[in-house]
């Protein structure tokens, strides 16, 4: 039932929306009368500054009013833009080392903000959908695009899971992450100066700490805590060299090699001490050669 | 006259009886005519009127006789034909119980009966897919547990130092699990060691391999093959599979089991073995479509390597049982975990397929040599769980080893987790990528070896791999340990494809990783067709079966030119009297007279009970079938051992016929109830006076046995014995009398070696 229910549902849905779509431009073309009254007097200011900065007014061809934008969704879609660049301003700088989720959440939590009042259905003061008029008039669908990119951005460093929910702030796990990071880094720094093997004595402890945190945090982890610890763990075995040593050589290879020698000796032993298997050879019954053949027909005969 | 010549050999019996050889006259000129009743056969003709019933081993034609005196004993070779193994009877009898029993049988019952072979096919697909999954399950989890233990073991010592007590660990580890899986086979089931694809591919060619299809055979096998993953050995659980569907199919087509003396009575029927051949080869196909997933590769291993006689409903029941295999494991491992392990990648041709002919040849030949010497020196049962806990041992060591001293690190990957990434010395958020391959089941293994990206083994850890791998696995195939030589063959074949493909910069490693481990396998195995279109289908992409197939091609092609198929060795090895696909070339002037075995143990069709007993309990002579001749010496039928027994059991004697008139006749079923395990001729008591009854064979003999004259080519006969599926061929002269009898024997023991047309010997082993 569900599946098929649901089929259903969403071909009724799509209909809606064709009829829905149709029926608005009808009524836009056709009803333009009745809406004009009310446009003239608003102030066409935004279109004009949006386009101006962009475009050189000879190629601006203006539309007859009644399919122009209303003002309220201009307007949202000016905070939307506002929010957008206030985010990429914000994003790239923190490309590296990556800082992407700790420190533009609010961004993102803003322009989601911003996206949600456009996308949703509720009507603008003049009984309109803003999300029609930006979102699905053309085949670009530039706003749609351009936040789906931010979105994508957000899930693929898995941004959700070191933020709190509604985009207040940096979670505990990570704050406290982050508190041992800094310690770990702090300690590298002193002792950077001079002999590694100081630093891999001193800054063991707290390296070994953040480790473990690290392995003992959620399996998904938001890409701002896993390249901190990708770079502390570069640091701390290429750089600075304090990976494990190659210690007991002689005592792996006594003990391979002794097991190898182990075969060795079975076999010999077993060559040496084990009888060998003889098989008995039969000998079938055969007419042997042609004389006895001879010697049967004769025989029958 | 045929009196007198009884006469004289029951009476020259007992001077006979001692040991033979020395200065036996040359009987040549002997007045006894030689149709008469033989019970025991001399060595060649010269001996022919002995008529006596000393030990066949210590018989000697005279010209050795002479010679040496004694008799001979040879090292243990590929030349050798077993006395030990029998033929299964493909043809069936058609005597009168039989066509009573036709009559009888309506045509609802013929409905019924075919109805009865498709359900039998569905329940085969069904319990080996079930065992399949239960194996794939049960590997899988305790694999994790010690993989589990030694990566923690070997974390905690890569820190405060004593390494050397984690490669006890492993070593100790894979040793135990070793030693409780090779002690089941060595002391339990001998003949549930190794893939088992050799001793099923003998059965369907028609040799009766001594309890290969028994219950306690596949209990073992499963144990067995669980056991030898687990304890990392350089082997697979696919060759086994195949057993154990054959194993299922032989059982549950008979509806009961002797091991556990349980009898359902149903598919009574189906009790002979022309049915239980078509069944088991039903049962191979599943084993192999639940193993690779490839249902029609299953119908075509069985085609190519099992059955020997086909038909197409045949075939289309073996297809349903396949496709049902693969279907149930499937439904239940999703249900197990929720992901399928699919092979897939597009395809690419490659270069090197010449070295895959020549390092399966190597490969093979290898194997050959230290399966003579396991033959050889270790063959006591003690000995043989010793060298394959050995095995274990030193496959742990050499792969920590291998581990230990790897440079290559590769940065862990969230995407393609590794399922036991080991760090040891590589930096941190790094894992020893040698430990990828080394530190994993086989299977695991070959998949990370097909899908990994480019860059993750770097060309020196594949090489070394390559190397250990061969010949761990070379060393491991033939242990007395239940393991397939598929997976390992794969994983080399995978390795080193994956190194060329790492040279040849421009392609995708794994395509080449896939190539190579076909030709690896091809040069192995020596499969085609089925190999073929197994990888096909593992791979699930049509377009690689070009590049495949050129590359199975080629390896066999190579690899023939130097030695033959690793299973083919083994079946030669095992001194089985196996008939390929055609007689000799070159044996065409060689003549039935030449080849048969003369002069036959023949039966009067009116016979003294007394003889019987003897004929059959005679040890030195171990006949199975007996032509039945009138006087003088007519062929009038053929009647088997089997078949005697249950006549002596029942005591179908004609005096006591009469006397017993309301006694029940004996009917098809007794025959069937004691098949396969026919009781010895021993367990049977005759009593003295029973010995002097007679038995009337009319009526359970084959009155119309295939025969053939004594002018008959080689491949005429060859031809007619491997079609039909015969056991027995007698062989008459112009005036229908029995001169000699063809058997399996007589036709596998040539052979073409070196030197042409050479002839192998009888032993016994």
């Amino acid at each position: 039932m569900s599946l098929r229910g649901n089929c259903l549902i969403f071909v009724f849905f799509v209909i809606n929306i064709c009829a829905f779509v149709n029926c608005d431009e009808g009524t836009s073309l056709d009803s333009g009368d009745q809406v004009r009254p009310d446009s003239p007097g608003l102030p066409r200011v935004p279109s004009s500054l949006l386009v101006d900065s962009f475009v050189p007014l000879s190629l601006m061809s203006s539309f007859p009013e009644d399919l122009e934008i209303s003002n309220h969704c201009l307007e949202l879609l000016s905070i939307f833009s506002q929010r957008y660049s206030d985010y990429v301003k914000c994003l790239v700088p923190a490309a590296r080392p990556v800082r992407v989720c700790t420190k533009c959440y609010s961004g993102y939590g803003s322009l989601l903000n911003a996206y949600m009042n456009i996308s949703s259905d509720q009507m603008g003061p003049s009984n309109e959908s803003c999300r029609d008029s930006l979102m699905r008039s053309d085949r670009l669908m530039l706003v749609y695009v351009l936040f789906s990119n931010m979105q994508d951005l957000w899930e693929k460093s898995n941004c959700d899971f070191c933020i709190t929910e509604k985009f207040q702030g940096v979670n505990n796990e990570t704050t406290h992450f982050m508190k041992n990071l800094n310690q770990t880094l702090s300690c590298f720094e002193k002792y950077q100066q001079g002999n590694h093997t100081e630093l891999c004595k001193n800054c063991k402890s707290s390296y070994k700490g953040l480790n473990e945190l690290y392995s003992s945090m959620e399996k998904t982890l938001c890409i701002d805590v896993e390249d901190a610890m990708n770079m502390t763990r570069i640091l701390w075995s290429k750089n600075f060299n304090c990976s494990m040593p190659r210690g007991e050589t002689v005592a792996v290879i006594a003990v391979s090699s002794f097991m190898l020698f182990l075969p060795i000796i079975f076999y010999l032993s077993s060559f040496l001490h084990s009888e060998q298997k003889k098989r008995k050879l039969i000998h079938p019954k055969r007419m042997k050669s042609y004389s006895s053949l001879m010697n049967i027909q004769d025989k029958r005969s | 006259m045929s009196n007198i010549t009884k006469k004289v050999s029951w009476s020259s019996r007992g001077d006979e009886l001692g040991p033979v050889g020395e200065g036996t006259p040359l009987l040549n000129g002997s007045e006894q005519p030689r149709h008469s009743r033989q019970f025991s056969e001399g060595g060649s003709l010269f001996q022919i009127d002995r008529l006596s019933t000393v030990d066949l081993e210590e018989e000697i034609s005279a010209e050795e006789e002479s010679a040496r005196g004694q008799p001979k004993e040879i090292p243990h070779n590929s030349k050798l034909l077993s006395l030990k193994y029998e033929s299964l009877d493909y043809d069936n009898s058609e005597n009168q119980l039989f066509l009573e029993e036709e009559r009888r049988m309506s045509f609802t019952g013929f409905r019924c009966l075919e109805i009865s072979r498709w359900l039998i096919c569905g329940l085969i697909g069904v319990l080996t897919g079930l065992i399949a999954c239960f194996i794939d399950i049960v590997v899988e989890k305790v694999a994790r547990y010690k993989y589990e233990a030694i990566k923690q073991n070997i974390e905690r010592f890569t820190e405060v130092g004593g390494l050397s007590i984690s490669l006890i660990l492993w070593a100790v580890l894979n040793f135990s699990f070793v030693m409780v899986g090779s002690i089941l086979v060595a002391f339990f089931e001998p003949v549930a060691a190794g893939s088992g694809i050799p001793q099923i591919k003998c059965y369907l060619n028609g040799v009766k391999i001594p309890r290969v299809v028994r219950l306690k055979t596949l209990v073992i096998k499963v144990c067995g093959v669980i056991c030898s993953v687990i304890g990392g050995l350089a082997v697979g659980k696919e060759g086994p599979m195949i057993h154990s569907g054959a194993v299922v199919a032989a059982g549950v087509s008979q509806g009961r089991s002797t091991t556990l003396k349980k009898d359902l009575m149903i598919f009574e029927y189906f009790r002979r073995d022309t049915e239980k051949r078509d069944f088991v080869s039903a049962g191979a196909a599943a084993g192999v479509s639940a193993a690779f997933g490839a249902p029609v590769g299953g119908v075509l291993f069985s085609l190519e390597e099992g059955a020997s006689f086909w038909n197409q409903m045949l075939t289309w029941r073996i297809f349903f049982a396949s496709m049902i295999s693969t279907f149930t494991l499937n439904f239940f491992l999703s249900i197990s975990h929720n992901n399928t392990g699919d092979l897939s990648n597009p395809g690419l041709i490659n270069f090197g397929r010449f070295e895959s002919g020549v390092l399966g040849a190597l490969f093979n030949f290898l194997n050959y040599w230290l399966t003579i010497f396991r033959i050889r020196y270790v063959h006591r049962p003690c000995l043989q769980v010793m060298e394959a806990m050995l095995v274990a041992a030193v496959t742990a060591s050499v792969s920590f080893t291998m581990i230990y001293f790897s440079n290559d690190c590769q940065p862990l990957d969230s995407e393609h987790a590794e399922e036991y990434p080991l760090q040891l010395f590589c930096a941190d958020g790094e894992y020893n990528s040698m430990a990828t391959t080394f530190f994993n089941t086989p299977e695991k293994s070959v998949r990370s070896l097909f899908h990994n990206q480019p860059g993750t083994y770097n060309p020196l850890t594949l090489g070394l791999f390559t190397i250990t791998y061969f010949f761990l696995a070379c060393w491991t195939y033939g242990l007395a340990v239940s393991a397939g030589v598929f997976i390992p063959s794969l994983l080399i074949g995978a390795a080193w494809g994956r190194l060329c493909g790492i040279w040849l910069i421009w392609a995708d490693p794994g395509k080449y990783a896939l190539i190579g481990a076909a030709a690896q396998l091809g040069g192995i195995v020596r499969m085609t067709l089925s190999l073929t279109v197994i990888l096909v289908e593992a791979t699930g992409n049509v377009t690689y079966g070009l590049p495949i197939m050129l590359v199975l091609l080629t390896a066999k092609i190579v690899g023939d030119y130097f030695q033959e198929g690793l299973y083919d060795i083994h079946i030669k090895l095992q001194s089985v009297p196996f008939l390929h696909w055609e007689a000799p070339a070159t044996s065409h002037w060689l003549t039935t007279r030449e080849v048969m075995s003369s002069p036959v143990t023949c039966l009067n069709r009116i016979e003294k009970v007394g003889t019987i007993v003897d004929v059959l309990s005679n040890t030195s002579t171990n006949h199975n079938g007996f032509p039945v001749v009138v006087q003088p010496s007519k062929l009038c039928g053929l009647i088997l051992r089997s078949q005697l027994i249950v006549l002596l059991k029942h005591k179908v004697f004609v005096e006591l016929a009469g006397s017993r008139l309301t006694r029940r006749k004996l009917q098809l079923k007794d025959f069937r109830d004691a098949y396969p395990r026919f009781p010895p001729i021993q367990s049977i008591h005759v009593s003295q006076d029973e010995r002097e009854c007679l038995m009337d064979l009319t009526e359970f003999m084959n009155p119309t046995p295939y025969t053939v004259t004594q002018e008959t080519s080689l491949p005429r006969v060859f031809k007619l014995f491997r079609a039909l599926g015969l056991r027995h061929l007698v062989v008459i002269d112009d005036a229908n009398r029995v001169v000699g009898l063809v058997t399996r024997k007589d036709l596998a023991r040539y052979h073409l070696g070196k030197h042409g047309l050479e002839e192998l010997h009888l032993a016994q082993t």
